[in-house]
């Protein structure tokens, strides 16, 4: 066991870890945030996608030690307020994107981490960053969804909650987030 | 969402006219409490109440899953009542006899029935919740009823006032409960067939919504499993020394044929379940590999087998004979929430969270399971995250309850994708032969022959072993009264039940005993049915040098809504004018009532097939809410699209080969044609819309392939020579 210090959606969290468990068991289990789904284990789905330091990554093949002294993001800590949904969350609900909704989670993850950083996707640029599977084959309104939350951002020079110039090492976007806000 | 003013009680040419199927949504007889109610609220029925706080509570009868009954079914009771479906407090209901599906006979979420069976149920019984609040309004208004009217759960006076459903609570329950109120004019409707958004997205798009998997109860431990690879095996001795060693496991025991471990968590079991070392004994399947179930199949297709159908004389079957095999492999459903339950025992109590189509099965199984007696068993069935027919086998749930008694605490189950890929109950492997005669270009003759297991006949054993008179669903003895004729339907249906017409039509089936564990997945049958029917139509249309959408209308029925589909879809996707380099195939079929055609645009680069677009016309009566009917079909399509394109399942040895996502692959959106859907107007009743879209899919895209290419692909998944 050893002792790993980072950040999950704003808060610092100190917990007593095996080093080797995968960030999401340590998010579901252990910090009881259940909205980040495990749909293989292996890194192939994307139901387990959360962000480190603004980046996406598949929290279930992804060593909690490898964390320390990062900033997570979860689905969790995606809506601005408790009252407000992201843009993306937001269009997500009025195109009635979901089915049963458990690749979801990991769908908005991904296309929040693609927007904040390019909010004027290009076809191209969605089909490398939009790579998770569901089962349900929510694409189509997925694909749509995605292009329709980055018309919002523009117009609402949003950024999201996360903002990778706080951290220490500012995240490879931050000029471009500049340049939007 | 704005209620526009007007008679509610007026006119009573309902859809299907009050209760057709015989069920009593009052009383019950008075011998079963209405699960998920308190003795404040006020209970017309089953499946609503008025809580003292005048909020409506609508008992879901049925596991939403994906295909959208959360938000029809209270759509449909929101109608009835003229308040906003946002307004409705939803609930997963508990069993209970009255949620048992008229046609099936059991709790069940499944066949594509939820909308059509329970369409007007709801509207009954939201209709007599709506009466007695007015009764009760009238008789502390001392006023007659016919004046006020129920709105935004309250009951509004002609004078404008309203009364709030909260303050009538306490005067219904004095009131004897209306059971036949009249229903709304379909032309009143201000919700049912109209676009909404759906009722659970925000908890989708928020991560709070509960599946099983995310259930949890103070002092529970988590439970993996390694199960015999080779399907029906068993753990002949395993090693656990250095299972054992790994921090946090607590217990490590033989089980239901397998080895089960207990942790403290996921990632403690799944690691010390990786380092068992187990000896297994593979069991009668053994040895089988594709080969010889091939083999195996074209040795029964020698066999007379069973005739499910003979129309027409079988003197018209003249001219040159035509025959040809087709085939599709095993598939398993692959639900993105891998199977999971939570289960807890105290000494008069069973609970179990998972996420289930059958909670009666579950309660019937888990009770012989675990030698308890069923009215012990409680089932908080979650939101499904993803079901596709998988979640009608309570395996999973057998398997945590009999863990669970052994350990004596609380047991969260867990599957690994790999043992979901490897131990599912397949879509099974079915070879047929498809055979017509074509004289002077007409063909004469269709007929068709599969060789596939039989899918009731395989799990009844699973079923049956919790079989008790008391709780036996009544479509169980139908079902093995049907076995005895050695005959299921899904070994056929799509292929023997078509309306295609000609002179003589004949149609048999083999079962192949061979004990591989099969189940329903998506459209069952049909889903290899109407790949053989709608691809070797083609093939037919072709040999007479016809255009195949004409060739099928020739065949089919003009007054058929098959033929309504197939008209609209070649209008819409502008048949025969395919976008240069882009060729067209279509199929249309028929399945739950409703009726698919889709068109699907393909080219083809080296080997590789591109699908550009598809465009589906449906259907499916009355569309209570359009855009859930067009994002099923769109659903279908794409579970389709991977099926055609690159599932498959096989043996070796009597293992499944295949293991996760990067072997068992799925279509990403990257891949994901454009897909555009057309709805028939219809009043009819609602029909199904979870599974008709799928069946259509393979053989339009085999079709486009054959335009493209000139290569007929009899198998799927469909590969380029
Ligand atoms: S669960 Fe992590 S990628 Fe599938
Ligand atoms: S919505 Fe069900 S897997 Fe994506």
């Amino acid at each position: 066991m050893s002792v790993i210090e980072f950040t999950l959606n704003g808060r610092q969290q100190r917990l007593d870890v095996e080093s080797d468990t995968p960030l999401l068991w340590v998010i579901r289990e252990q910090l009881s945030l259940t909205g980040t789904k495990f749909g293989c284990g292996k890194g192939l789905c994307g139901a387990c996608t959360v962000h480190l330091d603004g980046q996406p990554i598949r929290s279930c093949s992804f060593p909690v030690s490898l964390v320390a002294g990062k900033r997570i993001r979860t689905i969790e800590g995606v809506a601005p307020s408790a009252e407000q949904l992201h843009p993306v969350q937001q269009v997500w609900l009025e195109g009635s994107v979901p089915q049963c909704g458990y690749c979801q989670s990991g769908q908005i993850m991904a296309a929040v981490a693609l927007l904040e950083r390019n909010n004027a996707p290009s076809d191209a640029d969605i089909d490398s960053a939009m790579s998770n599977i569901c089962r349900c084959g929510t694409y189509p309104r997925i694909r749509t969804a995605v292009k329709r939350a980055g018309e919002l951002m523009q117009g609402q020079g949003v950024v999201g909650l996360f903002d990778p110039r706080a951290g220490a090492n500012g995240g490879p976007d931050s000029e471009q987030k500049e340049s939007q806000a | 969402m704005s209620l526009s003013r007007r008679e509610f009680f007026k006119g009573g040419a309902a859809i299907g006219g009050g209760i057709a199927i015989g069920l009593t949504l009052t009383g019950c007889g008075g011998q079963t409490a209405y699960p998920g109610a308190s003795a404040s609220d006020l209970r017309p029925n089953a499946f609503l109440q008025v809580r003292p706080d005048g909020v409506v509570v609508f008992q879901l009868p049925r596991a939403e899953m994906g295909q959208g009954v959360y938000t029809g079914l209270t759509t449909v009771v929101a109608e009835e009542l003229s308040m906003p479906a946002s307004a409705i407090v939803v609930e997963h209901a508990y069993y209970h006899p009255a949620f048992r599906d008229a046609e099936f006979g059991m709790m069940m979420t499944g066949g594509s029935v939820s909308l059509r069976n329970n369409y007007t149920i709801l509207r009954q019984s939201a209709a007599n919740l709506g009466e007695w609040m007015r009764q009760a309004a009238a008789t502390q208004l001392n006023t007659d009823a016919a004046g006020l009217r129920v709105e935004n759960a309250a009951v509004v006076s002609p004078d404008g006032s309203a009364i709030g459903f909260a303050a009538l609570v306490e005067t219904a329950k004095t009131l004897t409960a209306p059971e036949d109120a009249e229903l709304k004019n379909p032309a009143d409707f201000q919700q049912i067939g109209k676009e909404s958004v759906r009722l659970d997205a925000l908890a989708k798009v928020t991560g709070t919504a509960t599946f099983g998997i995310d259930c949890n109860v103070p002092g529970a431990v988590t439970a993996v499993m390694r199960r015999c690879p080779h399907l029906g095996g068993r753990v002949k001795r395993f090693d656990d020394n250095a299972a054992k060693a790994i921090k946090g496991v607590q217990d490590i025991f033989e089980i239901n044929g397998a080895v089960a471990v207990v942790a403290s968590g996921y990632w403690p079991a799944r690691k010390a379940a990786d380092a068992l070392e187990i000896e297994w004994d593979k069991g009668a399947l053994a040895g089988l590999d594709e080969a010889k179930l091939l083999a195996h199949h074209r040795e029964l297709l020698l066999e007379d087998g069973r005739n499910v159908a003979e129309i027409g004389d079988e003197k018209s079957a003249i001219g040159e004979r035509v025959e040809v095999e087709y085939r599709v492999p095993m598939l398993s459903h692959s639900p993105m929430e891998p199977p999971n339950a939570l289960v807890s025992i105290s000494s008069d109590k069973v609970e179990v969270w998972t996420g289930s189509q059958v909670p009666d099965t579950v309660i019937g199984v888990v009770a012989a399971a675990i030698d308890c007696p069923r009215e012990q068993v409680v089932v908080h069935n979650q939101m499904l995250g993803g079901g596709f027919g998988r979640r009608l086998v309570p395996d999973y749930i057998v398997e945590a309850a009999k863990i669970a008694k052994q350990v004596g605490k609380p047991v969260k189950l867990v599957w690994s994708r790999e043992d979901d890929v490897q131990h599912d109950y397949y879509r099974p492997a079915a070879t047929a032969l498809l055979s017509a005669t074509v004289d002077n270009g007409r063909v004469t003759s269709f007929g068709g022959k599969t060789v596939v297991p039989s899918i009731m006949g395989r799990l009844m054993p699973i079923f049956a072993e919790a079989a008790m008179p008391e709780w036996l669903p009544p479509a169980i003895p139908r079902s093995l009264a049907g076995l005895a004729r050695h005959f299921d339907t899904s070994m056929t249906e799509g292929l023997g039940d078509t309306n295609y017409r000609f002179p003589y039509i004949k149609i048999d089936t083999v079962r192949d005993e061979t004990p591989i564990p099969v189940g329903f997945w998506r459209s069952v049958g049909h889903s290899q049915n109407a790949f053989f029917t709608e691809s070797f139509m083609d093939e037919l249309a072709h040999k007479v040098g016809q255009d195949p959408v004409a060739f099928r209308l020739q065949h089919i029925p003009e007054e058929s809504n098959r033929y309504r589909v197939l008209k609209m879809v070649a209008e819409k996707a502008q048949w025969g004018q395919a976008p240069a380099g882009q060729f067209q195939g279509v199929a249309a079929h028929d399945a739950f009532h409703s009726s698919v055609a889709q068109v699907v645009n393909a080219s083809v680069k080296g080997n590789a097939i591109q699908v550009h677009k598809v465009v589906c016309a449906v259907h499916c009566g009355l569309a209570v809410n359009p855009d859930v009917v067009r994002s099923q079909m769109e659903s279908a399509i794409i579970f389709g699209l991977t099926a055609a394109l690159k599932s498959k399942i096989t043996l070796d040895d009597g293992r499944v080969v295949q293991s996760n996502f990067h072997d068992y692959t799925m279509l990403k959106l990257a891949e994901t044609p454009e897909i555009e859907v057309h709805i028939v107007p219809s009043s009819e009743p609602p029909t199904g819309v979870g599974e008709p879209g799928l069946p259509p899919l393979a053989p339009a895209l085999a079709n486009a392939v054959f335009a493209a290419t000139g290569q007929r692909l009899r198998e799927l998944p469909l590969k380029l020579a």
